[in-house]
């Protein structure tokens, strides 16, 4: 009974237009001045989900596991350039940084899903593969983005700090052990607390989706459950790899702070 | 034949022999960004000795000595600790030369952890007893603090005690002062140096102590190092060295006060 009736056609999609229709009137009654940028806004959304829409269906009828690599492989380096792109402060190395913890995690936790959770057949069926594989790579690049931006704060902060326990005769990872908790922390909190209130707050979007699709909520839930915990791990595991090689790139082989490195600002 | 030679010498003139020798800097220079730091520094440092690096700010005190304990690697020249390339094994030598900061840092947390805090990486720290915490901080004039008082509420005078407390527990045969009273008045400046003098002299430590204020260090070092523009422009005891006018000419006055500022 419930999948076609909740089905989507062109013609309700025009009706949702009229929601933009009453945010330009809202928008020009209090002359808020925003009505080009909504309007080039709402032809975007349009146009480039559209666009995803068949490229997504070209991709579902690709049944071959080479091509789902790529695919996944080139997903990763987009997500590294831009993961890249978003720091304030130029870290040495940040891209091969992101590159392989980005990498690491899709196989390891992606891998686990397609193999042994979903037991998806065959493997790298693209109905999986592709909506999983963006969460974790996207939540992979949410999250180490932020930390790596907040590690860098930290050293900034902590310069004296860290040198004191170099000094006292402490290697470079003990040195920034502080930060290095400072940041994954501030990382993992909102993932913790999300995974709190998950439920009681707002249903998160993929079950939302997934119900208003016509699957049942106990199904549906289970995906949400294996979501979150895949997130969390996703983003735990992703930003202790990323540490793991940023951190070393702020000492020389004699056990120096890079101090011109915090010093530098990004042209 | 030779080493009786040679102690004989140094007997006599009251020269340090050469096993006494801790730092040798041979032709050191340190280049940043293409700025001359430091250029062609020439010296040694021995055992007991109490030096004092005077120069104005800006003449590179601090960056020589970051190099002491391997904080800063010169960009050219090369440094031997006790007959050693400096670099051969750094925990080693920082364990060996500790220092105090302008500015201790405290770290969040209680007067005991703060002092235990090398303990995350060294056996030996993270093993000692209460009461070797109490003789290192009984040493430093730190009495009637308790261990679990926080340590960031302390005044800036017992912080610097605090900090030079933790260094001695590394039982150091060096201790770096890098202008370690700047920040407290002369009364309490003068009661942290003296403490620091009584150590050098119980604990038969070397103190190479930087600082912009010879006056309060003539009162201690036996030997100066006047720095200007990052070369050596005088290097022997205090009497002499007012007499060569190498103090007006790095830029301080007789006073003591820093006029380059």
């Amino acid at each position: 009974m419930r999948p076609d009736f909740y089905v989507l056609s062109w013609n309700d999609l025009l009706v949702s237009l009229l929601f933009i229709a009453f945010s330009l009137f809202l928008i020009k009654k209090w002359k808020l001045g925003l009505e080009n940028t909504l309007l080039i806004g709402t032809l975007r959304t349009f146009v480039q989900l559209t666009l995803m829409g068949y490229v997504l269906t070209w991709f579902f009828d690709q049944q071959h596991w080479a091509f789902m690599l790529m695919l996944l492989f080139i997903m990763i380096v987009i997500a590294s350039y831009e993961g890249t792109r978003r720091q304030k402060n130029e870290i040495p190395h940040f891209f091969p940084a992101m590159l392989v913890a980005l990498l690491s995690s899709a196989i390891l936790i992606l891998g686990t899903i397609l193999l042994f959770i979903l037991d998806v057949e065959p493997w790298f069926s693209p109905y999986a593969a592709i909506p999983i594989g963006g969460m974790i790579i996207g939540n992979g690049l949410n999250s180490t983005a932020l930390t790596a931006n907040r590690f860098v704060g930290e050293l900034k902060h902590r310069e004296k700090e860290i040198e004191t326990l170099l000094a006292l005769g402490a290697t470079p990872k003990l040195a920034v052990y502080d930060s290095m908790k400072a940041s994954i922390h501030a990382a993992l909190i909102p993932n913790i607390n999300a995974m709190m209130t998950v439920g009681l707050v707002q249903l998160p979007g993929v079950m939302t989706g997934q119900i208003l699709a016509g699957i049942d909520p106990i199904i549906a839930v289970r995906y949400q459950i294996m979501i979150m915990y895949m997130w969390f791990t996703t983003a735990t595991l992703a930003n202790m790899i990323m540490l793991a090689i940023v951190y070393r790139q702020y000492f020389t082989s004699k056990l120096q702070l890079r101090r011109e490195l915090l010093r530098e600002k990004k042209a | 034949m030779s080493y009786i030679i040679s102690f004989c010498l140094c007997a006599i003139y009251n020269w340090p022999m050469e096993k006494d020798m801790l730092f040798q800097f041979e032709d050191v220079h340190l280049r940043v960004d293409d700025k001359h730091i430091l250029q062609g520094l020439n010296f040694n440092i021995s055992k007991g000795e109490f030096v004092a690096v005077i120069g104005a700010s800006g003449a590179g005190k601090s960056s020589l000595l970051r190099m002491f304990n391997a904080l800063t690697s010169p960009s050219g020249g090369n440094i031997t600790f006790r007959g050693i390339e400096i670099d051969s094994d750094i925990q080693a030598l920082r364990k060996n030369v500790g220092v105090l900061f302008q500015n201790p840092v405290v770290f969040d947390g209680s007067v005991r952890e703060n002092l235990l805090i090398a303990g995350r990486w060294d056996q030996t720290i993270s093993q000692t007893l209460d009461h070797e915490i109490l003789t290192a901080l009984d040493q430093v004039g730190l009495v009637n603090i308790k261990l679990t008082h926080h340590a960031r509420d302390l005044s800036g005078g017992e912080q610097q005690r605090l900090a030079l407390a933790r260094t001695l527990l590394n039982h150091p045969q060096v201790l770096l002062l890098d202008e370690p009273t700047s920040n407290l008045d002369p009364k309490l400046s003068r009661e942290i140096m003296d403490q620091i003098e009584e150590l050098r002299k119980a604990l038969n430590l070397t103190v190479i102590a930087v600082s912009h204020d010879h006056m309060l260090m003539r009162r201690y070092a036996k030997r100066v190092i006047i720095l200007s523009h990052g070369e050596i422009i005088g290097d022997g005891d205090f009497k002499t060295l007012d007499k060569s006018h190498a103090f007006e000419d790095a830029g301080l006055l007789k006073n003591g006060v820093n006029d380059a500022t």
